[in-house]
């Protein structure tokens, strides 16, 4: 009877293991940016039909030219996150978790429990080849991927070193007015710039020479977004900062609606 | 044999009546049997008295002995006797009717022909015999009846043998002749599907015996038979088929046969099987893809084995309509989730499916993909008319309350299933099935599973899944082409995400996948059932995309095989508002077809009032059109007959119109094939032989037996006949019955002393 209890044990765990394993439970990390640490919600650790990923990458060290050392890829982290997903929970009928998932281009399979990903910064991510050919095959198998947060001419050439390396041969295009991601929820044929938070200590909207904000994306073989790229804005401290009264309402607003379009564009194509 | 104890033929005593021809009533008969048994009774006391040596058993058995004695020579007699009708000589006709099909030109054992060994019995003796007494039709029999002088006109060229309606044709003639009996000379190789109770009925009605003399072997020694091909008669392009492969075999048990399909000269599929033992039905599963629009003609043969005997019996044809159209389903999912999205992008490359799908995003909005021309626009959500929801061959119901749908709605998706014939697929989900308030829904009846009486039935947690025993045969979970290997890789496919309680499958419903929660236990996970002209199921889950997509590599298509065939299932038999059927699409020596047509109008009620009309083209430049008549019985439905004037392959479409309206139109397609039924049941049918016979009051007889047959011919009640009386009290049997009595109580009692 012992030896059964011993065997039912370690066949309880291994099954605990193989599903831990495989699909990884919630986590926090350290984040890079002491205001933006936000408290774990109460309903952090419950399963729900919808999570939002954010990708960890490695970064570059100095893509203009001055040391930086701190993690990029937790920029905004977590509050950014927090704020964003409560407000699609308002806005929209997903039943979506109040909390990310931070993902990593590991190798592991946990990558495709988490059909959509987001990533800040990406003007300092640096993939290896292994990572960009995940991430290939995550695209390829249904996922998508959002990326925001990157400014000016260096940062979209670094960016594109690394996106080069996952779609060699898909372009980047500008995604036409016309297309569903802007209006499966709400017609954004209007949009604009939205500024991070340093316009308000600088009253610029813009970062480097990144004077226009551009709405880009990359397409697979069914005419579908994949892949979208948001150039020269900040959508990241929109989200962040949306509670403070000092950031514009109208950048906060149009932050969310994209995200609203863009998290359903997925969920529907 | 039987005439040296009984003194006539068996024909008299089957037929004949018993009488006593004693004037003495029968009552004192009994009376006298009985008062002869109280005296021996009495008899046998008294000696058991005196003697002492007979007792108990022994005095009982005495006692009986005597009594049976007495009882046989009283019935004696009362003058037994048999009234018999006995036709009268040289006044009625015997129809001598022989098999003139193909297949009485096998030859079996002897080297000689049926027909040959049918010739040898009519001439040695047969027919003379039959001449003596009464006048001889000869009529040759395949797949009509013809009269013939002289036996040398058979030359079995028939293409086919309707001995039924061959009968028919001899009751005819015996309305107007005093036909007494027929002769029937056959193996029993009938094409038509035997004999039908009307055709008893008639015979037994004017009461002419059927004598039946049969030729050939009752089992071939080394032959493989098809018996049976069933195809789906529709299809759409590209999809996965079985056909069902029926044969039996002789002579080759436990070795491996091969079956193949073929389209003209294309291979479709190939398969091994190891034959079963003889004489055993066996049927296999072949799958093939139905390709592009168009008919096909499916050749299901295997491969001639060594030595086989005959193997014209190895393949048979059905013809396969795919048809060129694309099914539309609604898919209504209420939660934009990961499920909804997945099983669009799998369905996506099937030409053949046109998903239109809504989606709820928020609380006050909708987003309608992918709508189609034949459909109303459904900017305001789901259908509220029902003419615009029959527009729709399938439905899919996601993750959404049953109090979303009006109670129109839920009505209206009832008579979807049920007189429109679509097909409904739920999903399971946060909102749906027994968490969506089905069970308290219109919609509960719809459903193949008796939903749960609790809430919180839909769980996220991780389960595998394993299919049942009616999956592993099912096309919807049919992956890979080997059964096996195809179980093999559902148990190994990575977790579903989440899954709901479905509850009990209901009687008629059939499971086909099970979940089995990695948490432990099990559940039905897909669930199907026929419901009124319809079909459902219900796939507990919405969490699918996690181990069958994402998980999988890009060159996977586990997931979108398992919905498109899914999806397939759900639409491929929802009818259109004119539906062209006929019975049989492969016409095997048959002229005839029966062709049928049902018709509804836009909300699916019979359109009994329509005009339909069958327009028909067919080999050599047949164009013919035929008016379809309303059937009696059944409303909306319109049936005709057409006599094909010509082998070959035929188009028939057909149209119906009400008032000026088009209602619309179908096409069946059928192939009359001359020349292949006598290829098949070639062994004596014994068994339908001997019971025409003995429906009819006739005999079977084989080769050999058949010289009585002209002395027990002549006892019928068909003809002309008169009735005699045959006396049975002289029948050796009775002597010898009465010295089997005496002498056994002879030797008992010598045995018992007491002599």
């Amino acid at each position: 009877m012992r030896v059964r209890s011993v065997f039912l044990l370690v066949v309880a765990g291994f099954a605990t293991w193989g599903v831990l394993r495989a699909q990884r439970p919630f986590q926090q990390y350290q984040t890079a940016e002491e205001h933006a640490e936000y408290s774990i919600p109460s309903d952090a650790y419950e399963t729900h039909e919808w999570t939002r990923a954010r990708l960890a990458y490695p970064s570059i060290m100095a893509p203009h030219g001055y040391p930086d050392g701190y993690k990029r890829w937790t920029i905004d982290y977590p509050r950014s996150d927090r704020l964003l997903l409560k407000g699609i929970k308002r806005l929209t009928r997903i039943d979506a978790r109040s909390v990310e998932q931070v993902v990593f281009l590991d190798g592991s399979d946990d990558v495709y429990n988490w059909p959509l990903m987001y990533a800040v910064e990406v003007g300092y991510w640096n993939l290896t080849d292994e990572m960009a050919a995940q991430l290939r095959e995550y695209l390829l198998r249904g996922g998508f991927f959002m990326c925001d947060d990157f400014h000016g001419t260096i940062e979209w050439e670094n960016f594109m070193n690394s996106m080069r390396k996952v779609f060699p041969d898909r372009p980047v295009v500008d995604i036409d007015n016309k297309d569903p991601i802007f209006h499966v929820i709400y017609d954004l044929d209007d949009r604009f710039q939205v500024a991070g938070a340093q316009y308000l200590m600088t009253g610029r909207r813009y970062e480097y020479d990144g004077y226009e904000a551009k709405w880009r994306g990359i397409y697979d073989d069914k005419g579908r977004l994949m892949v979208v790229i948001c150039h020269n804005m900040d959508l990241g401290d929109a989200w962040e900062w949306s509670d403070d009264p000092r950031y514009p309402e109208k950048w906060a607003s149009l932050a969310y609606r994209i995200a609203c379009n863009y998290f359903m564009y997925d969920l529907s194509h | 044999m039987f005439e040296l104890f009984f003194k006539y033929p068996m024909a008299v005593f089957s037929r004949g009546t018993f009488v006593f021809l004693g004037g003495w009533p029968k009552w004192a008969l009994i009376a006298a049997i009985l008062v002869a048994a109280a005296g021996f009774g009495l008899l046998v006391r008294r000696m058991t008295a005196e003697r002492g040596r007979v007792h108990g058993a022994r005095s009982v058995a005495v006692w009986l002995l005597q009594t049976a004695l007495a009882s046989i020579l009283l019935l004696m007699l009362w003058h037994p006797a048999l009234s018999v009708a006995t036709l009268r000589p040289q006044q009625n006709i015997v129809a001598v009717v022989v098999d003139d099909s193909a297949s009485m030109a096998t030859r079996d054992a002897d080297g000689s022909s049926r027909r040959e060994a049918a010739e040898r019995v009519l001439n040695s003796g047969l027919i003379d015999s039959l001449q003596k007494k009464f006048q001889v039709r000869l009529y040759r029999l395949s797949d009509h009846l013809e009269r013939i002088q002289k036996l040398d006109q058979l030359n079995s060229s028939g293409q086919s043998t309707h001995i039924g309606d061959s009968l028919k044709e001899v009751l005819a003639d015996a309305s107007s002749l005093p036909i007494g009996a027929v002769v029937l000379l056959s193996d029993g190789a009938d094409n038509s599907g035997g004999i039908d109770l009307e055709t008893i009925s008639e015979i037994r009605r004017q009461r002419i015996p059927i004598h039946t003399i049969g030729f050939g072997r009752e089992k071939m020694a080394r032959d493989v038979e098809l018996t049976d091909v069933q195809a789906p008669q529709r299809a759409l392009p590209d999809s996965r088929l079985a056909v069902q492969v029926s044969f039996h075999q002789h002579g080759y048990a436990g070795q491996t046969a091969k079956i193949t399909l073929k389209d003209g000269n294309k291979v479709l599929a190939t398969r091994s099987v190891v034959m079963k033992a003889d004489g055993v039905e066996q049927t296999e599963s072949i799958l093939f893809n139905a390709g592009t629009a168009g008919v096909k003609t499916i050749e299901a043969s295997i491969d001639p084995l060594p030595n086989e005997e005959n193997v014209k019996n190895n393949q048979l044809i059905r013809l396969v309509n795919v048809d060129k159209r694309t099914a539309l389903v609604l898919y209504m999912e209420g939660e934009p989730r990961w499920e909804f999205k997945f099983l669009k992008r799998a369905v996506e490359d099937d030409r053949n499916l046109h998903l239109l799908t809504i989606l709820r995003t928020t609380q006050n909005k909708i987003y309608v993909q992918d709508e189609h021309n034949d459909v109303p626009k459904l900017k305001d959500g789901f259908p509220t008319r029902v003419e615009d929801l029959f527009q729709f061959d399938g439905l899919i119901i996601g993750s959404s309350e049953a109090a979303y749908f009006t109670s129109n709605q839920q009505q209206f998706i009832h008579d979807f299933v049920d007189r429109r014939g679509g097909g409904l697929l739920f999903l399971g989900g946060k909102d749906a099935l027994a968490d969506g308030g089905y069970k308290q829904s219109a919609l509960n009846d719809l459903l193949p599973v008796i939903l749960p009486d609790r809430k919180g039935t839909f769980v996220r947690a991780p389960a595998n899944v394993e299919l049942t025993n009616a999956g592993r045969d099912s096309l919807i979970t049919r992956i890979e082409e080997d059964p096996q290997k195809n179980a093999e890789k559902w148990r190994k496919m990575p977790y579903i995400l989440n899954f709901q309680d479905p509850g009990q499958p209901k009687p008629g419903a059939v499971v086909l996948m099970d979940g089995l929660p990695l948490q432990g236990g099990r559940f039905p996970l897909l669930i199907t059932e026929n419901y009124g002209r319809g079909r459902t199921a219900v796939f507990a889950t919405g969490g699918s995309w996690r181990g069958w997509q994402m998980q999988m590599p890009v060159s996977d298509m586990t997931h979108e095989m398992f919905y498109t065939q899914l999806l397939r299932w759900l639409v491929n038999d929802t009818p259109r508002r004119v539906v062209a059927s006929t019975p049989r699409q492969v016409l095997e020596d048959e002229a005839k077809v029966k062709l049928r047509a049902q018709v509804f109008g836009a909300t699916y009620l019979p359109a009994s009032d329509a005009t339909v009309e069958a327009h028909i083209l067919g080999p050599e430049g047949i164009a013919e059109t035929v008016e379809m008549r309303p059937d009696p019985v059944e409303p909306g439905v319109f049936t005709s007959e057409y006599t094909t004037p010509k082998a070959g392959s035929y188009l028939v479409e057909m149209t119906a119109k009400r008032a000026g309206e088009d209602l619309g139109r179908d096409t069946l397609t059928f192939r009359r094939e001359d020349g292949v039924a006598e290829n098949f049941k070639v062994e004596q049918n014994r068994e339908l032989l001997e019971k025409l016979a003995q429906e009819t009051g006739g005999r079977y007889y084989t080769p050999a037996e058949a010289r009585k047959l002209g002395e027990d011919i002549s006892y019928s009640d068909a003809g002309i006949t008169v009735r005699e009386t045959r006396d049975l009290w002289d029948m050796p049997a009775v002597f010898l019955l009465l010295l089997m009595l005496r002498s056994g109580e002879w030797l008992l009692r010598r045995k018992w002393g007491v002599i």
